[in-house]
């Protein structure tokens, strides 16, 4: 019978190891954050636009960012964009944490997609009226855009983008088949090196669970305390 | 009634319980097969063969031997490196013919056969790279594949070294091409493979003289099954007692393969290692 030990999470090289994943996945998760939300509103944006360019922009990026998996975004961002940049812009990257940028900026490019179309559903919700009766009082569009619309939206739009967080958050996890030291990364190297895999798996379990719990919740409380206006 | 129907329960638990626990050996031959859990993309180990898209190679043909031995059929089923030693521990498979190095860690997880090869881990760094010897790779990133023995053993040889880790070895090795590493980590015979396909490319690159490590390798058996243990050792000792040992080695590793590693320096005989 294998003995789970509890002991080698709470303390010692394995813990430290374990612990050092998990602060890398949780600024996998904020700058990530910080990436797509504003990558997804200008996507959302480009989408709802009047000029025909744009919105073909729009919709060639969600639909095809959607359309492949987060692994091979994973390992083109890594294995492929980097090679096309010229040489001494490579050379600096490679100088850096560059596993780690690439897997932010591949995670952030991925849900970037799923929250514009968030947005965009949000901003749709919001009677087509009230653009005009902006326009109609003397409002440019981006004015209309930014003083009427949006706010509105957004508070609509705050749910289900909380819920790509989660989505976001747990991608952090297909990062490590580039070798970036996140979380999954730390708990295959612990299990390698140990051969407690159930203890390694279970520490990822909980932090995953942990973490996604919190967002959650922060989810219903924004429901609660700003519900959305009746219009 | 409710009674009569829990002791049936109770007695089919019981029988399971007796199955499981029963003797693999004796298992293995009931069941007329033996399952041999192999990597499948480990050339010359165990890999498909282009041609005939079927299953050959060094420890694919131990596995058959094995399976002759004991008068079974061999079905071999495809692992990934990391999950090698938990397939075996849960009965997945009943051998393990992959790429596996015995050491003493391991030794409290799993049994292993006598050594069915020794091999060398080097490090290849590109041909213009200042590093010399692998001393010279201080405070530098090496790539190597993820649930390996390589990744402890740069760490050994030099402990400042950043250790980046990927699923699988030509990710590794790519990563050191394309110069997101200084240096790849491999065992020997998988190098010269690395080497092989490069072609042309291949004086770009080169191995640092001095090996990391010497690790045996053999096959995997699960813990306290001694009457299987012993019907593998035997069925190993017999091929090296034949000279079958030697020809395998030339077929896939020396003279008479494309890797064209040199002489066998090892016999198949001992199940003890040294540190």
């Amino acid at each position: 019978m294998i003995q789970f030990d509890p002991q080698m999470l709470l303390a010692g090289q394995y813990h430290d190891m374990l612990v050092a994943g998990f602060k890398m996945s949780l600024q996998y998760l904020f700058y990530g954050l910080c990436l797509s939300l504003p990558l997804g509103l200008l996507i959302a944006l480009c989408r709802l636009s009047p000029f025909k360019l744009l919105r073909a922009f729009g919709t060639s990026y969600v639909e095809v960012v959607r359309s492949i998996p987060l692994l091979a975004h994973m390992l083109f961002w890594y294995f492929g964009v980097p090679e096309m940049l010229p040489t001494a812009l490579k050379e600096v990257l490679y100088e850096s944490p560059v596993e780690s940028i690439c897997a932010v900026l591949a995670i952030s490019v991925y849900v970037a997609a799923y929250m514009a179309e968030d947005i965009r559903s949000g901003i749709r919700a919001v009677p087509a009226v009230q653009l005009e009766a902006a326009r109609a009082i003397g409002l440019s569009y981006v004015q209309a855009m930014r003083l009427v619309i949006l706010p509105q939206a957004l508070r609509l739009t705050v749910p289900p983008l909380i819920s790509q967080t989660l989505n976001l958050w747990k991608g952090t996890s297909i990062a490590t088949v580039i070798g970036a030291a996140e979380l999954m990364y730390e708990v295959g190297q612990v299990e390698s090196q140990s051969f407690r895999s159930f203890e390694a798996f279970a520490f990822a379990s909980v932090a995953y669970l942990t973490v996604s719990l919190v967002i959650t919740g922060l989810a219903s409380w924004f429901q609660h305390r700003y519900p959305v206006r009746t219009m | 009634m409710k009674f009569r129907w829990l002791v049936t329960v109770a007695a089919g638990v019981a029988l399971l319980n007796g199955a499981v626990h029963a003797d693999q050996l004796a298992d293995i031959k009931k069941k007329g097969e033996l399952v041999v859990g192999v990597l499948g993309t480990d050339e010359p180990q165990s890999y498909i063969d282009p041609k005939t898209r079927e299953l050959v190679g060094y420890e694919v043909d131990l596995g058959r031997a094995v399976a002759q031995k004991l008068g079974v059929k061999p079905v071999f089923k495809q692992i990934t490196l990391a999950a090698r030693i938990p397939e075996l521990q849960q009965g997945h498979v009943d051998l393990l013919a992959a790429s596996l190095t015995h050491n003493k860690e391991r030794e409290a997880q799993i049994d292993f056969s006598v050594t069915t090869f020794v091999t060398n881990q080097q490090v290849m760094v590109k041909a213009a790279s200042p590093v010399k010897d692998v001393a010279d790779l201080t405070g530098k990133r090496v790539a190597t594949a993820k649930g390996s023995s390589m990744e402890v053993n740069i760490k050994k040889a030099v402990p400042t070294v950043t250790v980046i880790s990927f699923d699988t070895s030509p990710q590794a090795l790519v990563a050191m091409q394309q110069g997101k590493a200084v240096a790849f980590v491999n065992e020997d015979q998988s190098l010269a493979r690395a080497l092989v396909e490069m072609g042309d490319q291949r004086k770009d690159y080169r191995l640092l003289p001095t090996s990391i490590s010497t690790e045996s390798l053999a096959l995997g058996i699960k813990k306290g099954e001694a009457g299987f243990k012993k019907a593998v050792d035997e069925t190993l000792r017999e091929l090296e007692s034949s000279g079958k040992a030697q020809a395998l080695y030339d077929q896939y590793f020396g003279a008479k393969s494309a890797l064209k590693m040199g002489a066998r320096r090892f016999k198949m005989e001992s199940d003890q290692i040294t540190e």
